[in-house]
């Protein structure tokens, strides 16, 4: 029996090498029962203190839900998923019992996992040119820089927060880019989305630091549906960042979120994501099941839209940034490294709908596939029969470690104009035994050998993030890859 | 992708037109045993699967009402007639086979039929008096696994079947004419061919279709290919219905070790189309090489799709599939790489290049690649533009006029895959396909 439990423990240590944030904090917690019905769509809108609209709102989308069946069009093989099994509220108490007007502090144990995963949350030791919204499981517990975004008149709180502080511009804008109509999951997200961050960059304001969220689930079977909402007015600019992360448990949980980005004429928003879901062991048992719409709409001329992500973590991946280019001369960019490894299925890619004159597209995206895993490109870049002189450059390449990976790639393209000029390229290959053999051959062992070519094939996407990001996000692949190559 | 689920009211219908229960009692009377059950068998499946609505993946760009099949009649087998006066070009081949509206007829113009080097022969006869040969055959090896609707409907429901084999070491010398001439009698034409080529033989197919532009036709075809080691084969399509036509084709091949396919499809006839060629390169050291050319221009629909499956290590696929749209056309290109577990050392390549000619053409391309083997190498490339701007500027520059210039560039553009076309009057067909659309 004792020999039972140290066996647990080094496996536990073990896997605690591949997921660093698998710990799970002992928080008091404020939650909805399991289940999802109109009650606790009210619920939660009591809980957030909304404005009436919103609840009506939530619930027709609620109705709609209703009426729609889980998209399985993917190549994605999972279990039925139960949403009765789910709870949609859980938030730390203090914290919920802020939002009924006391100043609470701050619960510790919430302080210190956000801590452990290395984002001071505290104003005195925020870091230095990122303001900071920590979302943990259902609300948004705090948010830093606040003083210097409200010189250049930024809004930036959580999206909770907004709708009671501005609700002009949030009932403007939430659900003109992803309708509740969309699709199941994001119709879902409409119905009982409890937090998520909002920002507002006034006409011609550069925003002075990058904005960022950094998402944990806690709670056991919650699900997260985090709704994101970030409008640069015109001329303006914005650098959006997001982290991701969740305990490890046997049991599979729901995220899904929804992004809506709205760039006005001449505005630019860049938006970055390191995704890092906890994505189950080796055998595929547990994991989230990241389910998310994200969608950019450049509204004005020559808008520019630029999405990268790095999609390393979540059992189950199904995410599509898109840009609706609908303004003469906008930009829409998506630069993707999609990594998975043991048992994680991810089905992820783009779309690029052209509609306004002399819109340009790139689209990159570099997916590495080891062990069992299955990883999925599925693309659209579609020119509209008014779109003239549209431009589309879309590179797909698929790395496999393995010979038991898969990876497949699905772009879509459709051209209705005869002025459009659309690209599209993909290669799928092994690790390129040359690069290795050469580099070996300078004395480096072969995990780094192929740490190194690994990095310079995601080099094109990586050049795109912060530093700090690029940094973690090389640091991220090195630690997916380890083990995977025999 | 996420405004896709738009919930699917599922069709119930299975019978597609005139195919009905009444209509398959009435097909293949007293023949041998073994086509009565595959004909069974295909009714069964047929019957059991629904419809194809619009809501189906495989049918969102091509909505199947698009083809008029209440409009005909199953039509009764054709029967075999005697072979009518040389046709033009017929002195390019051992074996003539026009297929019409009244019967089809089998021409040994050298006798290479009746000299063994190769059997033409309707499938009835064939499983009579050829039943081993043929019987490993029937079963649809070919075919992808998941049943399609009219890969059902053509077994079931079959009223010209052809079984043609080259022996194993035999080089056919000038190949085989398979040439379907319908005038729109209202019968539906049900075409379902057999391709056998024996170890290390060889041989070329050339496949014509045609009918006047103010004939309503409906074809609905299945073909199988299957080359044995080491065999190599020239398989030309030249699709030429007329624009009252609507055809519906799935043609697959079996490649084995060291085997090799040439095929290329020219797609310029019917109204609308919906076509699936594929490739299964099965063995190792087999080759396959297809390459298509396509052009839609008035309200003309092509969609096509092609699969390079690579079932074994050490296989090798090329693909090339170039086409034009013009006014209200539309094509739709789906091309789909598969490396199926364990086949290593694969090469496999797939270009679609599409011209958009005119505002309110419509091309759609999607190329894709299912991998689930590691050591290998498969990619793709797709681009849809115009007319480079600058070759046409430069042409002009040198005195051509605007339209010669264009011709010109489109010559270059289809004579990539034309050049490659063994009978000189086909390549010239091409030629005059494209200057006739162009308004030359």
């Amino acid at each position: 029996m004792e020999d039972d439990m140290a066996d647990i423990d080094t496996e536990n240590k073990l896997v605690d090498n591949e997921y660093k944030y698998g710990f799970v904090s002992d928080v008091e917690v404020d939650e909805a029962p399991k289940g999802l019905n109109e009650d606790i769509i009210r619920f939660i809108s009591e809980k957030k203190g909304e404005p009436e609209w919103m609840l009506e709102w939530r619930m027709k989308a609620y109705q709609w839900w209703l009426t729609k069946d889980e998209p399985r069009w993917a190549l994605l093989d999972y279990p039925e998923i139960d949403y009765q099994d789910i709870r949609y509220y859980s938030a730390p108490k203090q914290m919920s019992e802020r939002f009924k007007g006391e100043d609470g502090e701050l619960d510790p144990e919430v302080k210190r996992a956000f801590e452990k995963l290395g984002i001071p949350v505290e104003e005195q030791e925020r870091l230095q040119g990122v303001a900071v919204d920590a979302v943990f499981d259902s609300v948004s517990v705090a948010t830093t820089h606040r003083e210097v975004l409200e010189e250049h008149g930024i809004i930036f709180c959580s999206i909770s927060e907004a709708m009671r502080e501005h609700p002009d511009l949030v009932r403007k804008y939430l659900g003109s880019v992803v309708p509740y109509t969309d699709n199941f999951f994001a119709s879902l997200n409409s119905a009982v989305f409890t937090d998520g961050s909002f920002a507002y960059i006034p006409p011609g304001v550069r925003c002075p630091v990058e904005l960022s969220t950094y998402f944990r689930i806690n709670a056991m079977d919650t699900g997260q549906f985090e709704r994101t909402l970030i409008v640069a007015d015109k001329g303006s600019y914005v650098s959006y960042l997001e982290g991701c992360t969740a305990p490890m448990r046997d049991t599979n949980q729901l995220h899904a979120a929804v992004v809506e980005l709205i760039a006005l004429d001449d505005a630019q928003i860049k938006y970055a994501t390191i995704q890092n879901w906890y994505a189950g062991n080796a055998e595929g048992v547990g994991g989230i099941y990241n389910f998310v719409t994200k969608r950019g709409h450049c509204r004005g001329r020559n808008a520019k839209i630029s999405w990268t992500q790095v999609e390393a973590g979540a059992a189950i991946t199904w995410k599509y940034p898109s840009c609706i280019l609908q303004g003469d001369g906008s930009t829409g960019e998506f630069y993707s490294v999609a990594i998975t490894n043991n048992r994680m299925q991810a089905d992820t890619g783009t779309k690029m709908i052209h509609i306004g004159n002399n819109t340009k597209s790139t689209i990159v995206s570099k997916g590495i596939s080891a062990d069992q895993s299955k990883n999925t490109y599925r693309g659209m870049v579609q020119i509209m029969p008014t779109a003239e002189n549209c431009r589309n450059y879309s590179i797909c390449d698929s790395m496999l470690v393995g010979s038991e990976c898969s990876a497949n790639t699905v772009p879509y393209i459709e051209a209705e104009n005869s002025s459009a000029i659309v690209e599209h390229e993909a290669t799928t290959s092994r690790i390129n035994e040359d690069q290795l053999f050469y580099i070996r051959s300078r004395g480096i062992d072969e995990e780094s050998a192929i740490n190194l070519v690994v990095n310079g094939f995601c080099k094109e996407v990586f050049k795109q993030l912060p530093m700090e990001f690029a940094v973690e996000a090389t640091k991220l692949l090195e630690m997916k890859l380890e083990g995977s190559i025999g | 992708m996420s405004t896709i689920d738009l919930a699917p009211e599922r069709a119930v219908d299975t019978v597609v037109g005139p195919f009905d229960e009444e209509a398959f009692n009435a097909c293949g009377k007293g023949e041998p045993s073994l086509l009565r059950a595959k004909r069974e068998q295909g009714f069964h499946v047929y019957k059991n699967l629904p419809a194809p609505t619009s809501f189906d993946e495989e049918w969102r760009r091509t909505n199947p009402r698009l083809f008029p099949f209440a409009d005909f009649r199953a039509g009764g087998a054709l029967p075999r007639i005697e072979p009518d006066d040389p046709g033009e070009h017929d002195e390019d081949f051992d074996v003539v086979v026009n297929v019409g509206n009244d019967g089809y007829s089998i021409n040994d113009r050298t006798g290479a039929i009746r000299g063994g080097q190769v059997m033409v022969l309707p499938l009835a006869e064939a499983s009579e008096s050829c039943a081993d040969l043929i019987e490993p055959y029937l079963n649809g090896q070919a075919l992808p696994s998941d049943w399609d609707k009219f890969v059902a409907l053509n077994d079931a429901f079959w009223n010209f079947g052809l079984f043609i084999y080259v022996p194993p070491g035999v080089e056919l010398e000038k190949g085989i004419h398979l040439k379907y001439s319908m005038s729109g009698d209202g019968n539906a034409l049900v075409p379902q061919v057999l391709i056998v080529l024996g170890e290390q033989s060889q041989a070329s197919i050339l496949e014509s279709m045609s009918s006047p532009d103010d004939a309503s036709c409906l074809s609905i075809a299945t073909k199988e290919i299957y080359l044995q080691p080491a065999a190599r084969l020239t398989f030309v399509t030249n699709q030429e219905w007329g624009r009252g036509a609507c055809q519906i084709a799935n043609d697959m091949a079996m490649v084995d070790s060291d085997a090799q396919i040439d095929w290329i499809t020219l797609n310029f006839g019917t109204g609308v189309s919906k076509l699936k060629l594929g490739c299964d390169v099965c063995g190792s050291g087999a080759c396959a090489e297809l390459d298509g050319l396509f052009f839609c221009n008035e309200k003309q629909h092509i969609d096509q799709k092609t699969l390079q499956i690579h079932s074994a290590p050490h296989t090798y696929s090329r693909l090339l599939y170039k086409g034009a749209v013009q006014d209200e056309g539309h094509s739709v290109y789906q091309g789909v790489i598969q490396a199926r577990p364990g086949a290593v050392k694969v090469d496999a390549y797939q270009t679609n290049n599409n011209l958009v000619l005119s505002n309110g053409a419509k091309a759609d391309t999607i190329p894709g690649l299912l991998i689930d083997a590691d050591d290998l190498k498969c990619s793709h490339g797709a681009t849809i533009g115009n007319l480079d701007p600058d070759q046409v500027f430069y042409m002009r520059s040198r005195g051509l006029a605007e339209v010669d210039a264009r011709r010109l560039l489109m010559r270059g553009f289809y004579d990539e895959v034309a050049d490659r076309i063994p009978y000189a009057w086909v390549r010239d067909q091409v030629h005059r396909h494209v200057d006739a659309r162009l308004g030359v």
